[in-house]
């Protein structure tokens, strides 16, 4: 983690290049309807997104970025428009087929962890190897966190910063091919929020995994290969940065 | 509506699926409960009232024969409000249609005046004209059993003289308020009938002109009845009077009683356990409740209201719960009560057995159950309004955990994660595990109690009549007979083999306590009816001294050795003692036995018998009954599978239809509770069952491990459910017992496994139900929510 590896500075990789999209989101709309409000959270959103990227989704609340992980994940299903995995339409797909994709290609990570506080960092990571198709141990993934010391302990025994570092490794631990986190340092301090982003970032480097954060918090995405901002359900920039910032040296 | 109150409203929308089931289990014990009382209150009142308006007397007592001028000494004895004199008498009948003979009483009424006490009602037709000949009333149930109507007509025999009966009318009398042949517990209205004819008549047939046999007086209000009857007994005494009695030795009215201690029992007992379950779930269901809004009582708090009304917030939730149990318990007993109140008039014979639901039991079972229920949630509303709003507004620390015990002995490490999480659980709130274990451990208990209950009958069924009685056919003369009348019986065509008996009336009296019944002389070798110990073995007849019904000797309070007096209730009425050398298990009615010759020697007479039991060559049946009938000493034909069937068909039906009804609501209950405690292991596991869905475990695997937690505190729960269970029968049926009728406990596999399969099934259906709401599990808001 101390040095920055040599992929740090790869060049990114530029849209519509040879290579063929993780993802393929084209005109998604997301509406909610409560009682006799409409409230569009996804607003004709199109967008490709590419292996290994790490993506940086900024936003105010109610921009849509959660909406938007959430249909990328699995979770939920657009009102209109088609998303592509790998080519096969997450629009069509029946709840099985949702679950099977959650369970062999997605990682969760959440603002507040979500760990099973009845089982250890281990145990928890051990829910996901058990039923994964090629997955790490949990102590390899605990330690590709950096958390081998306290593997065996509970989730009420942890510090935050630890709670969701065993998130991250129950996330990846099947590795999965796309990372997704809802403000994964949100509840967290600056200090433990930069452990845990580093972890994030360990994971997508040597990984390669599709990594999707979402933060309010612009300087975190200096990390990003590409920030994208929405606003109103709709993108209203997507920027490139030319360099990723090692997570190290952000501080806010 | 005040905001809070919406508050509730939407509550209760939310929860209804917990509040209904808790509601519907309350339901079933007030059901049980207001059905039980009201009954209490409908047989009450009717008896009540039937005895006052119809005048039943207070103190009864036969005689051989007085003089009507001895009338106004009766009145004159102080207390005596009103007196009847009358005659009574046995006698048989030749019915179409009834191979056997049947018997009945006959009482006279007054030709020139109506009846002072006892009087009838007449259900059809009319009395006995003045002067007319052969007219007579006879009892409703007898005349249902057979289809009689005015009009009709019955060969009986009278004192020996055979006659010709026109039936005038059908009548109900306070004193046959349950008609059967006085002693006996089981109605056989085929076989038995009781008449009414005009008094002078009666008395001819009789050859007792100017005189009467049978005293009923009315004890006037404040005066003592014991001495009542002690001046009667006096008055009576030159004139061949046994020992005068009152109600409380009245064979109806014991009936009546019986039936209605055991009605107060059972209106105790079930529904008692009924609450309790209800009690346990209202609070889990609202400590849970409690614990989930913990954040808005401490908004409400920080809003400015007090504990106090917060508290009342949440003890509304108890309320409504409670009044809808009482609600629709009240309406579900009153519908059972009605129904099974016109079960009744099989037994007891009133003019109107109307049903009168018992209103002040409705606010008692209000009160009982939101006791109960606010008891279970006191606990957790002071709870969460003693913490200070800003404490409470803080999310909850993370639950903590250790290893379970299992795994720390080295047992679990082949476990799986959902294994351990549930084990874990468990070990976490082991109360709350406990509580849970417990609420699925009484019910699986509480069908096991309409098992035993079955199989009870079943056992008593084949005890007395298959172990016990081995005759064919009891048959009593109507006047004690001499060895010849033995010979008469063993001659009669198709008898196999034939046993006297000597039954001698008598008053048994130890210490102050005392009943009246019929001491039965039996050979010492009887093999046609036998005495049975508790373990169904035979018990030989001592050559001396008494054998009596273990129940018999706790209402006199006598153990083996005692000294009973006997007071002899025919002939010269003697006065003897004799040791209760033992008791004997049965289990219908009571009685009292002493072999034979030594009862004999007691009444210093010869080989006198008071009738035979025969076992009769089945392919001569007809032959045997056809002679029987002709035989004019014989009073009255007991068929042993007759008087089964009837008991199968009275009070078997009535338990039958008990326990169907415990039955019914235990299945509901075992429901209501397994589907409860899914339901609460549902709400307080949905954040973790969410978050396995979204990292990608399969609606059956989540399933999979919120059941793997319940079928944990099932398993649990069924040997202690088991024993609960065989606890709770044993209490209900010795709360049911009574002198009539006493269930035997009897617990069989087949019970358990009755049990084991309602709760099994409840479980399945509740565990089907509850994974169907893993479908709905917010996914994406439980990700956003706090701990």
């Amino acid at each position: 983690m101390e040095t920055a590896t040599p992929a740090l500075s790869a060049p990114p990789l530029a849209e519509g290049s040879d290579r063929d999209p993780l993802f393929r989101v084209r005109d998604v709309t997301k509406i909610y309807t409560t009682g006799e409000v409409e409230v569009r959270a996804l607003d004709g959103i199109d967008l490709d997104l590419f292996g290994s990227e790490l993506i940086v989704l900024l936003g105010a609340s109610g921009s849509g970025k959660s909406t938007l992980l959430n249909v990328l994940g699995g979770l939920d299903q657009p009102t209109s428009g088609t998303i592509s995995y790998r080519g096969a339409d997450l629009t069509t797909a029946n709840e099985d087929e949702l679950t099977q994709y959650r369970r062999d290609s997605v990682g969760f990570i959440f603002q507040f962890y979500n760990l099973i506080p009845s089982l250890t960092g281990r145990e928890n990571v051990a829910l996901i190897t058990d039923i994964s198709r090629d997955p790490m141990t949990p102590e390899e993934a605990l330690s590709l966190v950096d958390l081998s010391g306290r593997m065996d302990h509970f989730p009420s025994q942890m510090s935050g910063g630890e709670q969701q570092r065993v998130a991250i490794a129950r996330a990846i631990a099947k590795r999965p091919e796309v990372l997704l986190c809802d403000e994964p340092t949100g509840a967290l301090d600056v200090k433990t929020g930069i452990t845990v982003l580093e972890a994030i970032e360990k994971v997508n480097l040597e990984l390669g995994t599709l990594t999707v954060v979402i933060t309010h918090n612009a300087i975190i995405a200096d990390m990003a290969d590409r920030v994208i901002h929405l606003s109103d359900g709709q993108i209203i920039d997507i920027k490139r940065n030319r360099t990723r910032r090692p997570v190290r040296t952000l501080a806010w | 509506m005040h905001p809070l109150d919406l508050k509730l409203v939407r509550d209760i929308g939310r929860m209804k699926g917990q509040m209904i089931s808790t509601a519907v289990v309350m339901a079933c014990g007030l059901a049980m409960m207001i059905m039980a009382r009201s009954l209490i209150l409908s047989l009450e009142t009717t008896r009540d009232a039937y005895y006052t308006q119809y005048r039943f007397g207070d103190v009864f007592c036969s005689l051989k024969r007085a003089p009507n001028a001895l009338r106004p000494r009766l009145a004159e004895i102080a207390g005596v409000a009103a007196v009847e004199t009358r005659v009574r008498g046995k006698l048989t009948l030749d019915l179409p249609g009834l191979r056997e003979p049947a018997d009945g009483m006959i009482h006279s009424i007054p030709d020139d005046r109506p009846a002072q006490l006892n009087r009838l009602f007449i259900r059809r037709g009319r009395l006995p004209e003045v002067g007319s000949h052969g007219e007579v009333v006879i009892g409703e149930a007898f005349a249902d059993a057979h289809g009689f109507e005015p009009g009709d007509e019955i060969d009986a025999t009278l004192y020996g003289a055979r006659e010709r009966l026109k039936i005038v009318g059908t009548a109900l009398s306070p004193e046959y308020v349950f008609e059967a042949r006085p002693g006996e517990t089981l109605p056989d209205n085929r076989r038995f009938g009781v008449f009414w004819m005009n008094e002078r008549e009666l008395a001819g047939a009789f050859k007792l002109d100017g005189a009467f046999n049978d005293v009923i007086v009315d004890v006037a209000p404040g005066a003592e009845t014991s001495s009542v009857m002690a001046e009667v007994d006096r008055v009576l005494a030159p004139y061949g009077g046994l020992v005068a009695y009152g109600r409380r030795d009245h064979a109806s009215a014991i009936r009546l009683d019986d039936e209605l201690r055991v009605l107060r029992g059972l209106s105790v007992a079930f529904p008692a356990v009924f609450l309790s379950i209800a009690a346990f779930m209202s609070s889990a269901v609202l400590t849970r409740l409690v614990r989930l809004q913990r954040e808005q009582i401490a908004q409400l708090k920080a809003l400015g209201y007090s504990s106090r009304q917060v508290g009342w917030h949440y003890m509304k939730f108890a309320l409504v719960i409670v009044a809808a149990a009482t609600l629709v318990g009240g309406f579900a007993g009153m519908w059972l009560g009605t129904n099974v109140v016109s079960v009744y008039h099989r037994f007891f014979r009133f003019p109107s057995l109307t049903f009168h639901p018992d209103w002040g039991m409705f606010a008692v079972a209000f009160a009982t159950s939101a006791g109960a229920a606010f008891l279970g949630v006191i606990g957790a509303v002071r709870q969460a309004v003693k913490l200070p709003p800003a404490e409470a507004m803080r999310p909850e620390p993370p639950a903590e955990f250790k290893p379970s015990l299992l795994e720390r002995i080295g047992l679990a490490q082949l476990a799986s994660p959902a294994f351990r999480m549930a084990l874990r659980n468990l070990e976490r709130r082991p109360w709350q595990a406990a509580f849970t274990s417990l609420g699925l451990a009484l019910a699986t208990g509480i069908p096991i109690v309409p098992g035993a209950m079955r199989d009870g009958i079943d056992y008593l069924l084949s005890y007395e009549w298959d172990l016990a009685r081995r005759q064919t056919v009891t048959l009593s003369l109507i006047e004690p007979g001499s060895a010849s009348a033995l010979s008469d019986m063993r001659n009669l065509p198709g008898v196999i083999s034939a046993e006297p008996f000597r039954a001698v009336p008598a008053r048994l009296r130890f210490g102050h306590r005392s009943r009246r019944l019929g001491v039965t002389g039996l050979p010492r070798d009887a093999m046609l009816v036998r005495l049975l110990d508790a373990n169904a073995h035979a018990i030989e007849l001592p050559p001396d001294g008494l054998l009596m019904s273990a129940k018999l000797a706790e209402i006199l309070g006598a153990k083996p050795g005692d000294t009973i007096r006997l007071e002899v209730q025919e002939g010269r009425r003697p006065v003897r003692e004799a040791i209760l050398a033992g008791t004997i298990t049965d289990y219908s009615g009571v009685s009292a036995y002493m072999e034979i010759d030594a009862l004999r020697r007691l009444m210093r007479e010869g080989g006198t018998v008071s009738g035979a039991q025969l076992t009769v060559d089945t392919n001569r049946w007809a032959e045997f009954l056809a002679k029987v009938k002709e035989a004019p000493r014989i009073a009255n034909v007991g068929i042993k599978e007759a008087v089964r069937a009837s008991f199968r068909k009275s009070t078997g039906d009535m338990i039958g239809m008990i326990t169907t009804i415990y039955f019914t609501f235990a299945i509901i209950v075992s429901f209501g509770v397994v589907y409860n405690s899914a339901r609460i292991a549902l709400s307080e596991r949905s954040r973790d069952l969410a978050t396995l869905r979204v990292i990608g475990f399969t609606h059956r695997e989540v399933a999979a491990v919120l059941i793997g937690e319940l079928a944990l505190l099932t398993l649990a729960a069924l040997p202690l459910g088991l024993l609960i269970g065989s606890g709770l029968a044993k209490m209900i049926i010795a709360t049911a017992s009574s002198e009539s009728v006493r269930l035997p406990l009897v617990l069989t596999a087949k019970s358990y496994a009755w049990a084991v399969i309602v709760v099994l099934l409840s479980s399945s259906l509740s565990f089907a139900l509850v994974s169907r709401r893993i479908h709905h599990l917010d996914l994406l808001g439980v990700l956003k929510a706090k701990e």
